[in-house]
């Protein structure tokens, strides 16, 4: 028995060091962008970064980049595209000979070290500190969405570590009293839905439809979302009235009944803030049920448009309102590639990994971004050295999903994502109207098409 | 409300039934826990996805075929392991271990093959708009797959109790000894039952896209403690328990999702926990000793 119960183990051992393996492909590769940001850094200040100065400590071999990605589990879907598009960067800078770290004055390659932790915040817990403590790595990246990010943020903070948060946009995570963090590449979420309760407070309401029901997921991501929406909705002289309110489980896979128990509340506008899995669940039961609201508001078919697409469909999904991400508003970046030069990098590198290309995609790419401008311009690699350089991109730095910009607490108030509604496009395609804010809309809401 | 989350909830649990259908059928013939039995219903998920995306092969056709695939399947896998199994002091706790194992090696090669996004087969391939049951509502879809279901749980009865080979069954399911030391040849009829075990989980996986929205290989978890908490209400080892287990989870989660919403994820940890205490034996536990 007790062979038996060896054999087992070592089968299970077996999977889980294969995972690792493939989870932890690393290789060397370059930086194309070369030298500190240009856009402000001035010429003396990069002549200074390339040569090497008395006194300085002599380079490491590499610079490693510890980093966590759950490739199986409920959160695998936006954590592994976050993954391979760092993945995609740290290979092309290598490719090019590294990354210019400004310290040592020199290109150095980058060594990516990601483990597995499957979409399990105790694992996340474990390899976080795992990344810190044995493998001692220079700098420190946290696992996709807030749920995952939830538990590096107090082991980073522990340890004086700075954590590159991709997209954790919880708010917990940014106070006055932790500076080591920063978030990278989604708005904060007391910040992300600003447009969407500004659409429906002006141009929603001038419609005549006021009474809005919120259905979120109860996690950090849409929680947060939903109690900014709720508190902005409910401020004084708010003309909206919220008629439905209600928290689910992110694991919640059928909404048919909470649909039905929506429709009773008649509302006119109909907010459902979950992760990809939640919506596709939400969208297809709406349509299956024959019920009709004026208006429908979800995250991730603008977020994860693709994904969204095969599996809500065309029917599923024409007319409803959701985030417009550079997946389709053209932000033209002043550092790294256009959203056409990435979309082809990744086709070649992934197109048969089984990972759709999406928001999430973007977002791991603009991960490196800022990892390499931050090498590019911090003075040292001490933790705190870090995270100045990291707030002195705050407001410069121009990339594909626009402009990076921190506050005091490291929470990210750029990128903000315009409100667009979609509509259906040749057989089964799909296109974004921008709707709102007017500075940024190419069109008008038609509102009661869903 | 109330009306539409019952009879929703009725609905959904006669899927449940055969979610945790086949999982009762190897338990109560063998005694040893699937706990692969989520990543099966997942590959099912996969295979039906597979067969509409590339061929365009409808649903209740893919059913037939993945019916009869994962029951052939179901046969070399038996011989493979299950007699060894049965043959360790403590089959039920080494089962446990063994199948922790292969639902991950499946989670791990599902993962690898397909990747990590949801896949799903449009709801209108089951019938296009709304159907209106006594007054409510309900996806076309969601009654196919009911249907199928209580066809499902319907042929499983007939072949439990109108069968020559039912019969053996469940003798083995009463006493496993005893019915080898009455001649019925034992590893036959248990080979029989895991195939028809796991031939339900891929039927159950054919619908899963239209009753769990969508499918993704990190599915299995979540599906396998429905499952067990569908089972332990009713009884283990038996499938009328199976039947009455699924629609007090269907029904329940309805009622939660109602409610309490927020909490509608506890709902299995919940019910497991209640019948544990009220009545380990399950709801229909006393049956099952006696049948």
């Amino acid at each position: 028995m007790l062979r038996r119960i060896v054999v087992c183990l070592l089968a299970i051992a077996c999977v889980a060091g294969a995972r690792g393996a493939w989870a932890q492909q690393s290789r060397p590769a370059d930086e194309r962008l070369g030298g500190c940001f240009d856009g402000y850094l001035d010429k003396a200040q990069t002549a200074q970064a390339t040569a090497p100065q008395p006194g300085e400590p002599a380079a490491p071999a590499e610079i490693r980049i510890g980093h966590l990605h759950a490739s199986s589990g409920p959160y695998a879907s936006i954590s592994m595209p976050v993954y391979l598009g760092l993945k995609l960067w740290v290979e092309q800078m290598n490719a090019g000979g590294g990354v210019m770290v400004k310290p040592f004055g020199r290109k150095l390659p980058l060594r990516l070290i990601s483990y597995d932790d499957q979409s399990n915040p105790g694992t996340a817990a474990t390899l976080t500190n795992q990344l810190i403590t044995q493998d001692k790595i220079d700098l420190l990246i946290a696992d996709s969405g807030s749920v995952l990010t939830a538990v590096s943020v107090p082991i980073a903070r522990e340890h004086k570590m700075f954590l590159f948060d991709p997209t954790g946009t919880g708010a917990a995570f940014f106070s006055k009293d932790n500076p080591y963090i920063a978030l990278l590449a989604d708005p904060v979420s007391t910040v992300w839905p600003r447009f969407l309760w500004e659409f429906l407070k002006s141009d929603v309401a001038a419609a005549g439809l006021t009474r809005v029901a919120i259905l979120y997921s109860t996690n950090d991501f849409t929680g947060t979302q939903a109690a900014a929406i709720r508190a902005a909705l409910k401020a004084p002289g708010s003309p909206v009235q919220i008629v439905f309110d209600q928290g689910v489980p992110t694991s919640t896979s059928n909404y048919a009944v909470l649909i039905d128990n929506i429709a009773a509340a008649k509302p006119d506008v109909v907010l459902e803030l979950g992760y990809v899995g939640n919506d596709i669940a939400f969208l297809r039961n709406l349509q299956e049920s024959g019920t009709k609201f004026p208006m429908v508001f979800t995250l991730y078919p603008g977020i994860e448009t693709s994904t969204l697409l095969k599996n809500a469909g065309q029917a599923g999904l024409s007319g409803v309102f959701s985030y417009v991400t550079a997946l389709a508003y053209s932000y033209p970046p002043e550092v790294g590639m256009t959203l056409e030069q990435f979309r082809d990098s990744w086709e070649k590198s992934y197109a048969k990994s089984g990972v759709e290309f999406g928001w999430n995609a973007i977002a791991g790419y603009v991960t490196g971004l800022v990892l390499g401008q931050t090498l590019a311009c911090t003075n040292s690699l001490a933790q705190l050295d870090v995270r100045k350089a990291v707030f002195s991109l705050s407001g410069k730095l121009k990339t594909l999903i626009g402009t990076f910009e921190l506050n005091e607490q490291g929470a990210q108030i750029g990128e903000l994502t315009p409100i667009g509604q979609i509509a259906p496009e040749g057989k089964d395609g799909i296109h974004f109207t921008v709707v709102y804010p007017p500075a940024m809309a190419n069109g008008k809401p038609i509102f009661g098409t869903k | 409300m109330l009306a539409h989350a019952i009879l929703s909830g009725l609905v959904f649990g006669c899927y449940f039934t055969l979610v945790g259908l086949g999982l009762n059928l190897i338990f109560g013939v063998m005694r040893i826990v699937n706990l692969a039995h989520g990543d099966v219903v997942m590959l099912g998920a996969f295979a039906a996805f597979w067969l509409f995306a590339l061929i365009g092969l409808h649903p209740l056709i893919s059913s037939v075929i993945v019916l009869a695939a994962f029951a052939l399947l179901g046969l070399p896998v038996y011989y493979l392991v299950v007699p060894r199994l049965l043959a360790a002091r403590d089959s039920e706790m080494l089962s446990i271990i063994l199948f922790f194992g292969v639902q991950q090696i499946i989670e791990a090669l599902a993962t690898i093959a397909f990747g990590t996004s949801e896949r799903s087969i449009p709801g209108r391939v089951l019938g296009r708009g709304p159907l209106h049951v006594l007054g409510q509502t309900l996806p076309v879809a969601w009654i196919v797959s009911a249907a199928v279901s209580l066809l499902a749980v319907a042929l499983v009865y007939l072949y439990l109790y109108r069968s020559r080979v039912g019969t053996l069954t469940r003798a083995v399911m009463v006493s496993r000894d005893e019915a080898l030391a009455s001649g019925i040849d034992v590893h036959r009829v248990s080979a029989l039952a895991f195939a028809i075990g796991v031939a339900l989980a891929g039927l159950a996986g054919v619908f899963s896209p239209f009753m769990l929205g969508s499918a993704t290989p990190a599915m299995g978890g979540d599906v396998n403690l429905a499952a067990f908490a569908v089972i332990v209400i009713g009884s283990l080892g038996d499938p009328r328990g199976t039947m009455l287990g699924g629609l007090i989870y269907g029904v329940a989660l309805m009622l939660m999702q109602t409610y309490m919403s927020a909490w509608a994820n506890l709902l299995p940890n919940l019910l497991l926990i209640a019948v544990l205490l009220v009545r380990p034996t399950g709801l229909l536990g006393r049956q099952v000793r006696r049948a």
